[in-house]
């Protein structure tokens, strides 16, 4: 079984936001819900690096765990997806993420924020796959058709990778081997813990 | 229920006490779990300096307009994940297991705490209607908060799996909404309280006489005197002041996340709230039992306002004095339809 | 349930004040989320699908640069529906920036003009089509009538496709007026004039693709991880792969200085001096390839003597790089060959623009770097079709191909538009005014007034422009206002104007710049997703688009409105002769096949529609480094038969990929350097030097051909008969069949010559490339040594200042150095960008950027709130305090507009058509200046200060 991931290569993203830009254009996502944003550190002096990052789909996820209505959900993909009917919007989390992926459309009084979205790695939610409530409700099943996320494929440098943990792991290994040196590869630990990546790389 | 009905009322506290002790039960070795394992966030890869800058929260720039859309890392979720499905939720559950089972032993071993001598017949005025409609404000709004509060942070372990995501996903809707309106109502209760009801309840030299001779609740045969608030109420009273005021702070921090505040405020905002709104719940319990099966005729005095006068003698002999010296109210009898009858069923 | 709350769906469909707007827009301003405005779109898409519709795929390409990226849009239902990545494309392998991942919006458009419009006691009122050219046509008329054509100006796009701008070129010629331009002018045209003057043509030599095989690039001037972000998924492969240095000159630790292995911050305006400081370790270390020079370049000595000024020292104290520092970027571009230049606007925009660009072009002579695979001058030109519109001539100095305004131009091109030379030149004013060199001059022989400087042509006193009116009406045919220089005195220009009329998709800054009554027409133009037709990216590749979605609301496409205008004007079967016509709409196909016929110069003759096509079709089949298809039905061609494709279409020369490269033959798309200045000078041969392509019958240099020169060959008898007849009494410019270039190449010959490329240009104010300061500089103690031009009387029509400004010390009121350019997530005036939600989202304010030591100085926080003053202009803005500029230096991103001088202007444009995000325009506050060769603005250079606002 395939385990879905994301790779951010900081040797390569030049925070063009593509990526960003794409999510919209391919869920629909509206003004204010951001699934996948850029953040470059030292901006503008020596050391600038450039990350792209969305939900990193996590194998121990701690988003799953607090979830006070147990919506969210890992595929056998593991991709982490969850249901926007059960969801309450509390936050939790939110507060739990460490890559700040869940997203609100609101941030009112009362704690009414909601129903979480975030990144689905272009895979919909539980309703039956590219059905039209799927796609209202978590934009696009590109996993259903065979496609991996937009925001990976349309990346100006191929900074951004995403798919099976074990390929994009042999791509980005490459790279660096040309490259004879870099560790900007990112995300990959804390997301994925360390057993994943050695099973990666072994590969 | 405004009306205390001794007989089947001991039973549901008792009953929902083991309960809550019983379902407490397999959350305990979770909360060992986490405890016992430190290291389950220490995942530093020390070759990398960029990672380990960003694994402490180094904010960086971004397009993206969103409080802390900077920040890559927030790894004090992590921490927060682990204290609330750990400790909070561990300790929660043991600290109103322990309530709940103490105030089942005490009855077991104490019964009810019945009116010395009968009911004299003769009442005098304790609460006047302000204060009782104060009261009943504040308690009901805590039960139903309590209630959708720990509906969150329990409802997933203890009702979900009775009866599913969907029907558990619409309650627990419903129990957020109601708690995050109801929420904010709540200190207006509490700070009427704090002003109305300070005075009462300062702490005096009796205090430590009817706590060293155990409220009169612990050993059969002493009756400690007491003011118009005994020391426990007055413990009590302080609990919801303060800690009605800690829950409403963090609450209100929580209950409007556009105010500015990051994540980690609320995340330590939520861990407080929980904690202390358990911490209250577990004297509740205890101030509850008290108030009705503990204690006879206590109840009455906040429902209809008057009390016994022998239960005044009983239990506050030295406010019965008071008021009764000089000119003081005169007790009345009591009428058709109000207070208790004279003899329990 | 749905995604978000469906509450205030309406208020996307317009109404919706920026407040408001901004209020609901995000967790950061504390409101809820604008809901509705994702349900529009989802909705159109979630109808679309309605009764499952077939999908189909169309191949397009992006319109927001010129590295062209292709794109496969997915269409429903006639609605625009997905947007997929094109992996098999040559250019981009389905990547993209923000931009083009966000081109989809274009079929959602709620921003769009949605019908014509005009303004009417200061009110915006629709009208139809019909009452629009109707009213637009007899104003112009009456213009006409009373101070000649050249009072109307025609300024056209680098939006628009070839076949658009080819006919707006032409409109223009029979409109009667050389008072025409687009883009290029206030882009590129520095580096045109500067490279065509050195080697014969002005463009890009290589390609973005071409970068693999470098192992070194120096980027001067040019921030492409923001303004062309998928090249650097080609430079970063020679990075990677090549372990390549990556070089990046630039006054601001740009994003691509990020990415680089070694940054270089030069103070602005001084390119000239850091590449003679080059130069000079490259010379005193006899780094430069002498055989190279020998055999193809003139002029180098001058060259040396010129360098010999700039010694460590004096480069140090005026561009502010140490002696180290030069030696080791010299070393590496000497160490890493072939190694490839990469410039734009930093060097282009700039009062001695031309003199940097031949700078370029020198270093690259020096290095033996040009007419190889990983070498070139890889300019990277600026919108998706300003490389195409710039060969279409659609620029006030020359028709189509750079064929100048001389009399034989306007003959040659009469002849392919089958025309009367005399028919056409009647339509011009026939007086004659003094010229730029004080000799008489009729207009059609005569320069126009550029862009840069159409409001000089409203405001400057009659008596001194060389026309014999005023402009009186401007045509913004998809050109904003606010990418032009001094926007105070554009606000008055505009008001003294008779008529504007915009033709857009958006209605720009102009709709609500000048404040009028009315005298405004807004007509809504497709965008090229809603119509067909070739685009030229920066490599001179040509793409064919086709089409998406049918025109949007009411809009038209430009040829159309431009058809129906001609009509209203009285030229319209001229301007057609030879060009298809159905509905109003002339045939796309016809139109280019016209320019083929006409195109010989450049070599755009051999993309024939039908080639192009088969191109598209198969995008898969090209190499990614080589762009040469590998089988299949383009077997061995160029994607995109990069110009020259010489010839006819028939002769199926597969295009250029690399300009001047000997090792290939002609005829499989190798070149030599052009022949164009003359076969000596000064009694030196121009030739080159014993080399010459592989495969050439001529084993030296050689002229250009002409019909004589076939004879004295013995080749005249190659030409069929009736190639002879064309080809009797001219040139392989002019012969239009053909025959001639046939022969030339069929002999291993490049039609244009073979000669040696020019450091010297002696027709330019500075032969040889030198320093000047800039008008506005801080540096007064090097005015004197460096010092800028003499005003000129007459410059394109105009009087044109230098001097008399540069005397003025303005350093002490206004102490910091003020630049400006790009954001990856705007483009140019922005009024499209900034209407697309996805991309607008992403920059919500207008900023500037300033050193924390000027921050500090003037008691300015981050994020605050700013006036930046300069001598012509002020605006208020966001201080953006930040180390990627150096203290001294602040820069403005140049894309907002909607503001002026801090007053928001939201409610002056026409309802539901203003952009997301307003902002200053950068442009308000930027100053005079202009190259003196080709009137580029100077918007790289000035001075302003700032404080607290
Ligand atoms: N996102 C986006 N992309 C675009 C465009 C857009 O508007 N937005 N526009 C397109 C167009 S039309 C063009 S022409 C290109 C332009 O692309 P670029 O020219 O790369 O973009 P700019 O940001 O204008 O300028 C490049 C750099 O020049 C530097 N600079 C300023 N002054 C000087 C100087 O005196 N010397 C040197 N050496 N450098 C200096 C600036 O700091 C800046 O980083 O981009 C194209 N791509
Ligand atoms: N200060 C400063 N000023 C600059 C620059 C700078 O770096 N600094 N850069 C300069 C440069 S390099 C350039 S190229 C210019 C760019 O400046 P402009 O070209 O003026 O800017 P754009 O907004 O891209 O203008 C293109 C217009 O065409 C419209 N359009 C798009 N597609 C179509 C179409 O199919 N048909 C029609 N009719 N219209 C269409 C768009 O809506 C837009 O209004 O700015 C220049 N100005
Ligand atoms: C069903 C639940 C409850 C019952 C039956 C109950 C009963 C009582 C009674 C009988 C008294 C009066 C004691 C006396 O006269 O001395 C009292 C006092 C009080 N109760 Fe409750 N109560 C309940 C819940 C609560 C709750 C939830 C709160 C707090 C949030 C609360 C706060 C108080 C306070 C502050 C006093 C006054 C004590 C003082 O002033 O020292 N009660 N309650
Ligand atoms: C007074 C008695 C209260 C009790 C016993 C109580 C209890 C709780 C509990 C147990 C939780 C769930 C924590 C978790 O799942 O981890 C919670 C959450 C919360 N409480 Fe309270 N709470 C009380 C009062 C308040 C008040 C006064 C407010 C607001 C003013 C408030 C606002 C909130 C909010 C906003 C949350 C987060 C839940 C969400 O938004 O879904 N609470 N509370
Ligand atoms: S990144 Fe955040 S939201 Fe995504 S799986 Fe991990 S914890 Fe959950
Ligand atoms: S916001 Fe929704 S998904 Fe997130 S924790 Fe709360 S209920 Fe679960
Ligand atoms: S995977 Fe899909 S949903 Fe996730 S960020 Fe990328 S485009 Fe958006
Ligand atoms: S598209 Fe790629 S390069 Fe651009 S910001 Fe996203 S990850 Fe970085
Ligand atoms: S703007 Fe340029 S780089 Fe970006 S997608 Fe379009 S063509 Fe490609
Ligand atoms: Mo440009």
């Amino acid at each position: 079984m395939a385990r879905m991931k994301f790779l951010c290569d900081a040797d390569r993203c030049i925070e063009c936001n593509a990526c960003v830009t794409a999510c919209k254009n391919e869920n629909d996502v509206p003004w204010g819900i951001n699934r996948r944003r850029v953040v470059t550190i030292n901006d503008g002096e020596p050391g600038e690096r450039s990350i792209s990052v969305a939900c990193m789909h996590c194998s121990d996820a701690p988003c799953i765990a607090v979830c006070p209505v147990d919506t969210i959900y890992q595929t056998e993909d593991g991709v982490v997806l969850h249901d926007k009917d059960i969801c309450i919007g509390c936050g939790y989390c939110f507060f739990a993420c460490p890559f700040g992926a869940p997203q609100f459309p609101a941030a009112a009084a009362f704690g009414s924020r909601g129903k979480m979205d975030k990144c689905t790695f272009c895979a919909g939610g539980p309703e039956p796959d590219l059905s039209t409530a799927e796609h209202r409700k978590y934009g696009s099943n590109r996993l259903a058709e065979g496609k991996l996320p937009l925001c990976a494929e349309m990346c100006s440098t191929k900074a951004l990778l995403a798919g099976d943990g074990a390929e994009i792991a042999d791509i980005y290994r490459q790279r660096v081997v040309w490259r004879g040196a870099g560790a900007g590869a990112w995300g990959w630990d804390l997301a994925y813990g360390r057993r994943q990546r050695q099973n990666a790389n072994r590969q | 229920m405004m009306r205390a009905r001794p007989g089947c009322g001991w039973r549901t506290v008792l009953a929902a006490a083991l309960t809550m002790a019983v379902l407490a039960a397999p959350l305990i070795p979770q909360g060992w779990a986490y405890l016992g394992d430190p290291k389950s966030t220490q995942r530093i890869d020390p070759t990398n300096r960029l990672w380990r800058e960003l694994r402490q929260g180094a904010a960086g720039q971004t397009q993206v307009q969103a409080p802390e859309a900077g920040v890559l890392i927030a790894s004090a979720g992590e921490e927060w994940r682990r204290l609330r499905n750990g400790p909070l939720r561990t300790w929660g559950a043991y600290w109103l297991a322990a309530a709940a089972g103490g105030v089942a032993l005490i009855f077991l071993w104490r019964g009810r705490i019945r009116i010395e001598g009968g009911r004299s017949g003769r009442t005098v005025e304790r609460w006047r209607l302000p204060h009782r409609v104060l009261h009943w404000y504040t308690a009901v709004l805590f039960l139903i908060l309590a209630l959708t509060g720990l509906s969150l942070l329990y409802g997933r372990a203890v009702v979900l799996p009775l009866f599913g995501k969907e029907v558990f996903g619409l309650y627990a809707q419903g129990a957020k909404v109601l708690h995050n309106y109801l929420g904010p109502l709540f200190p207006v209760g509490v700070i009427l309280m704090a002003a109305l009801w300070a005075r009462n309840n300062l702490p005096a030299r009796v205090d430590l006489r009817w706590l060293a001779e155990g409220g009169g609740i612990l050993f059969r045969d002493r009756h400690p005197p007491a003011g118009n608030m005994n020391a426990g109420e007055k413990l009590w009273f302080w609990i919801v002041v303060f800690g009605g005021l800690t829950v409403s702070v963090t609450g209100i921090i929580l209950d409007f996340p556009g105010l500015g505040q990051t994540r980690e405020t609320m995340q330590t905002a939520q861990i407080v709230h929980a904690a202390s709104a358990i911490f209250m719940l577990g004297f509740a319990v205890g101030h509850i039992y008290i108030g009705t099966l503990g204690t006879e005729g206590a109840l009455e005095g906040m429902v209809h306002g008057r009390v016994d006068v022998n239960w005044a003698r009983q239990h506050h002999l030295l406010w019965y004095e008071e008021i009764t010296r000089g000119g003081g109210p005169e007790p009345e009898a009591a009428g058709e339809g109000e207070g208790e009858p004279a003899a329990g069923a | 349930m749905r995604l978000i709350k469906k509450t205030g769906a309406s208020a996307a469909t317009g109404g919706m004040d920026r407040r408001t707007f901004l209020k609901t827009s995000g967790l950061a301003a504390g409101g809820a989320a604008l809901a509705g405005l994702a349900p529009g779109a989802m909705m159109r898409r979630a109808e679309a699908a309605e009764g499952g519709a077939k999908v189909e795929t169309v191949r397009t390409v992006c319109t927001h640069c010129s590295v062209g990226c292709g794109i496969i849009a997915e269409v429903q239902n006639g609605v625009w529906v997905g947007q997929e990545p094109a992996f098999d494309h040559p250019f981009n392998r389905g990547a993209h920036c923000a931009k083009g991942a966000s081109v989809r919006e274009h079929g959602i458009g709620e921003r769009r003009l949605k019908y014509p419009m005009k303004l009417e006691n200061g009110k915006w009122k629709r009208i139809s089509w019909e009452q629009a050219i109707d009213e637009v046509g007899e104003r112009l008329l009456a213009i006409r009538q009373q101070s000649g054509p050249d009072a109307v100006y025609w300024l056209g796009s680098a939006k628009h496709s070839n076949e658009q701008a080819y006919l707006f070129r032409k409109m223009a010629a029979l409109w009667g007026t050389n008072n025409v331009d687009h883009q290029a002018r206030i882009c590129h045209s520095t580096t045109v004039a500067g490279v065509a003057n050195t080697w014969g043509y002005g463009a890009m030599t290589n390609s973005y693709n071409d970068i693999h095989n470098s192992r070194a690039v120096l980027l001067i001037g040019s921030n492409p991880a923001e303004a062309h972000p998928v090249a650097l998924q080609h430079i970063l492969r020679a990075k990677e792969r090549n372990n390549a240095a990556i070089i990046v000159v630039d006054p601001r630790y740009t994003r691509t200085a990020a990415k680089a292995t070694e940054y270089v911050r030069i103070r602005p305006g001084t390119d000239v001096p850091f590449i003679w400081g080059l130069l000079w370790h490259i010379f005193e270390n006899g780094w430069e390839d002498r055989e190279f020079i020998r055999t193809r370049v003139y002029g180098m000595d001058k060259v040396r003597a010129e360098v010999k000024k700039w010694h460590p020292r004096e480069v140090e104290n005026v561009v502010g790089v140490s002696e180290q520092q030069m030696r080791r970027v010299a070393k590496m571009l000497a160490d890493n060959r072939p190694g490839t230049i990469v410039w734009c606007m930093g060097g282009t925009q700039h009062t001695i623009g031309n003199n940097n660009t031949r700078a370029y072009c020198i270093l690259q002579l020096a290095l033996g770097n040009m007419g190889t695979a990983g070498g070139g001058a890889n300019i990277f030109r600026g919108h998706d079709n300003v490389q195409g519109a710039t060969d279409l001539g659609v620029l006030s100095h020359t028709l189509p191909g750079y064929y100048g305004l001389s009399e034989g131009a306007w003959r040659h091109w009469a002849r392919v538009w089958d025309l009367d030379f005399d028919w056409i030149a009647a339509r011009f004013d026939q007086n004659e005014y003094a010229g730029d060199n004080g000799k008489p001059v009729k207009p059609m022989f005569y320069k126009g007034i550029p862009v840069s400087r159409w409001i000089d042509g409203v405001l400057e006193d009659k008596e001194n422009i060389g026309q014999r009116d005023n402009i009186r009406a401007m045509i913004f045919w998809g050109h904003a206002p606010n990418s032009q220089t001094r926007g105070v005195e554009m606000k008055k220009a505009m008001e003294r104007l008779d008529l504007i009329v915009v033709v857009d998709p958006y209605p720009t800054f102009t709709a609500v710049l000048p404040d009028r009554k009315d005298g405004i027409y807004l007509l809504p133009a497709a965008t090229q997703f809603e119509t067909y037709g070739s685009v030229t990216a920066s490599n001179r590749s040509l793409q064919w688009r086709d089409r998406v979605i049918e025109p949007m609301f009411e809009s038209l496409p430009d040829h159309t409105i431009m058809y129906k205008l001609a009509k209203k004007l009285g030229f319209a079967a001229e301007l057609t002769k030879h060009i298809e016509v159905r509905n109003d709409e002339p045939l796309v196909e016809d139109i280019l096949r016209e320019l083929n016929r006409g195109m010989w110069t450049i070599g755009y003759t051999g993309q024939s529609p039908e080639r192009l096509k088969r191109q598209q079709r198969n995008w898969g089949t090209f190499n990614y480094t080589t762009l040469q298809a590998e089988g299949g039905p383009c077997n061995g061609e160029y994607y995109g038969l990069p110009w020259p494709c010489w010839g006819t279409p028939e002769l199926g020369h597969p295009g250029t990929p690399i300009l001047y490269d000997m090792s290939k033959p002609v005829a499989k798309g190798g070149l030599t350097f052009r022949a164009r200045f003359g076969v000596e000078r000064n009694g030196v041969s121009l030739l080159a030097d014993g080399v010459y392509s592989v495969g050439s019958e001529i084993r030296d240099g050689y002229p250009e051909f002409t019909d004589k020169l076939l004879k004295q060959l013995g080749w005249w008898d190659d030409l069929t008969p009736e190639e002879k007849n064309a080809a009797e009494g001219r040139n392989w410019k002019t012969d239009l069949s053909g025959g001639i270039q046939r022969v030339a190449i069929q002999h291993g010959c490049a039609p244009f010559g073979n000669a040696k490329a020019r450091c010297e240009v002696w027709n330019f104010p500075d032969p040889i490339p030198v320093h000047r300061e800039p008008l506005y500089t801080p540096r007064r103690d090097l005015v004197a040594k460096y010092p800028t031009y003499e005003d000129r009387k007459r410059f394109y029509r105009l009087p044109t200042r230098y001097r008399s400004i540069q005397e003025t010390d303005f350093s002490r009121d206004f102490p910091i150095i003020l630049t400006s350019g790009r954001l990856v997530e705007y483009e140019g005036g922005g009024d499209e960008s900034r209407s697309n939600p996805w991309l607008a989202e992403l920059q919500q304010h207008m900023f500037v950027e300033i050193h924390p030591v000027d921050a500090n100085n003037n008691g300015i926080r981050d994020g605050q709130q700013v006036w930046v003053e300069t001598p012509e202009g002020r605006i208020k803005v966001m201080a953006l305090v930040t180390r990627r500029v150096a203290p001294g230096v602040a820069f403005l991103p140049f894309h907002f507009a909607g503001h002026f001088q801090g007053e928001d202007l939201r409610a002056k444009y026409p309802p539901g058509a203003d952009p997301y995000v307003l902002g200053e325009a950068a442009n308000t506050a930027m100053t005079y200046g202009y190259d003196s060769v080709t009137q580029m603005q100077e918007s790289k250079v000035s001075l302003c200060r700032i404080r607290a606002a």
